[in-house]
């Protein structure tokens, strides 16, 4: 029986998971969010996540049932995300690591949402929106962004026209656009592979999505996959998803999705990828585990998977 | 205590210094390994210095200019303080 602990902060969700054995003992969250038209800057994300850390800590261990003794391993973010809230979250992880004797991990938090969608979906080898394809121990990355990412091209738009971010961004943008009937054609930027956000931040969910049905769809034929698990903030999309469904269906392939637990950033997630690095042997020396801004997905040598 | 001192009658350097006492000298050690993998944020123009000398944590800051110092030193006392609050819901340290 092995019960990991996760911490993740990386952006303005701050979460701690409990993991034993593939079954989510906790999972508390909390959101900093901030008035429309202002997004969340790096120091003021760090003070929030510092005043309520501890109390979702504590809420963790209680909601399990287990005390620090029942713990076998912490997991924390190392990366990527902000610096300032990744260190506020580190820190914490780091002295209880200490003051409880457990080994430390830090994990990569794409791989957590990654390892969290494989765990709840059960997909076997699915190809991964953010277009990824497991290979060779390593999750390759087919396809990406070659400026913004996806999630903060929305939160950007719903910046400028000034749209709540209560519960979040993405959330609101998806309840209008259910109500719109005009499609607008706007630039639609793909490079082979890749994508690019940063030139139309006035533009409608069709078009970014179909962005990404189309390479995903791509990185399948490439890999011959027969399965597409979405991951991410932006998986919780249902027009996405929908979307996503009816390519996967024209190719006789299937979809994978998780509901907003857990594809919203939350440390679950991060407990989860820890279990798995932390039972093929992996660990985190102390004097290793700096916060990192940029971390790749692709860095990581996945010795968990065949 | 921020002191300043000339080298080679050229450049000025500033220095602060701290020392913060731990209930046992594990304790001190616990607060120096969770506060100092962390690189600076600024990359250069100052550097910071962790030790532990029996139950005490000392830091030594070196710094070109008095606000880059001030943002280290204030960013550091927060970390700090979240550390100690931390043992303090989560100690005390399990015999090893």
């Amino acid at each position: 029986m092995t019960v990991v602990i996760g911490f993740e902060g990386s952006a303005n969700k701050i979460g701690v998971g409990i993991i034993r054995d593939g079954e989510v003992l906790s999972n508390p969250r909390r959101t900093y969010i901030t008035p429309p038209g202002q997004g969340f800057l790096p120091g003021e994300t760090a003070k929030h996540h510092r005043s309520v850390i501890l109390t979702v800590l504590q809420e963790a261990l209680d909601e399990a049932g287990l005390k620090s003794a029942d713990i076998d391993c912490v997991a924390y973010t190392k990366g990527p995300g902000m610096g300032a809230p990744l260190v506020t979250v580190a820190v914490v992880a780091r002295t209880v690591a200490q003051l409880w004797g457990k080994p430390l991990l830090g994990v990569n938090h794409c791989i957590g949402h990654i390892e969290m969608g494989r765990l709840i979906t059960n997909a076997q080898n699915p190809t991964v929106l953010y277009v990824i394809a497991y290979s060779e121990r390593r999750y390759r990355i087919f396809g990406e962004t070659i400026d913004i990412a996806v999630g903060n091209c929305l939160d950007r738009f719903a910046r400028v026209i000034k749209i709540s971010n209560d519960p979040s961004p993405g959330y609101n943008i998806e309840q209008m656009a259910k109500k719109g009937t005009k499609f607008i054609e706007l630039p639609y930027t793909v490079k082979g592979m890749d994508v690019s956000f940063s030139g139309i931040l006035s533009y409608i969910e069709e078009t970014l999505f179909a962005m990404l049905v189309e390479i995903t769809e791509r990185a399948m034929a490439h890999c011959g996959s027969q399965e597409v698990l979405i991951v991410g903030g932006v998986g919780c999309n249902m027009r996405l998803q929908e979307m996503m469904g009816v390519m996967c269906k024209e190719r006789g392939a299937r979809i994978f999705a998780t509901d907003e637990s857990f594809c919203i950033d939350n440390g679950a997630m991060i407990a989860q990828a820890g279990w798995e690095m932390f039972r093929s042997g992996h660990v985190t020396e102390l004097l290793d585990s700096w916060i990192t801004q940029r971390y790749r997905t692709d860095e990581v040598e996945v010795t968990w998977r065949d | 205590m921020a002191t300043c001192m000339s080298e080679n009658g050229s450049e000025r350097k500033l220095e602060f210094f701290l020392k913060v006492p731990f209930p046992s000298e594990r304790e001190a050690t616990i607060a120096l390994q969770s506060l100092s993998p962390d690189p600076e944020p600024r990359k250069g123009g100052i550097s910071k210095n962790l030790d532990v000398s029996g139950q005490t944590l000392s830091v030594r800051w070196t710094a070109d200019e008095a606000r880059i110092l001030r943002v280290s030193v204030s960013s550091f006392l927060d970390h700090l303080s979240l550390v100690m609050e931390t043992m303090d819901a989560f100690g005390p340290p399990v015999s090893q």
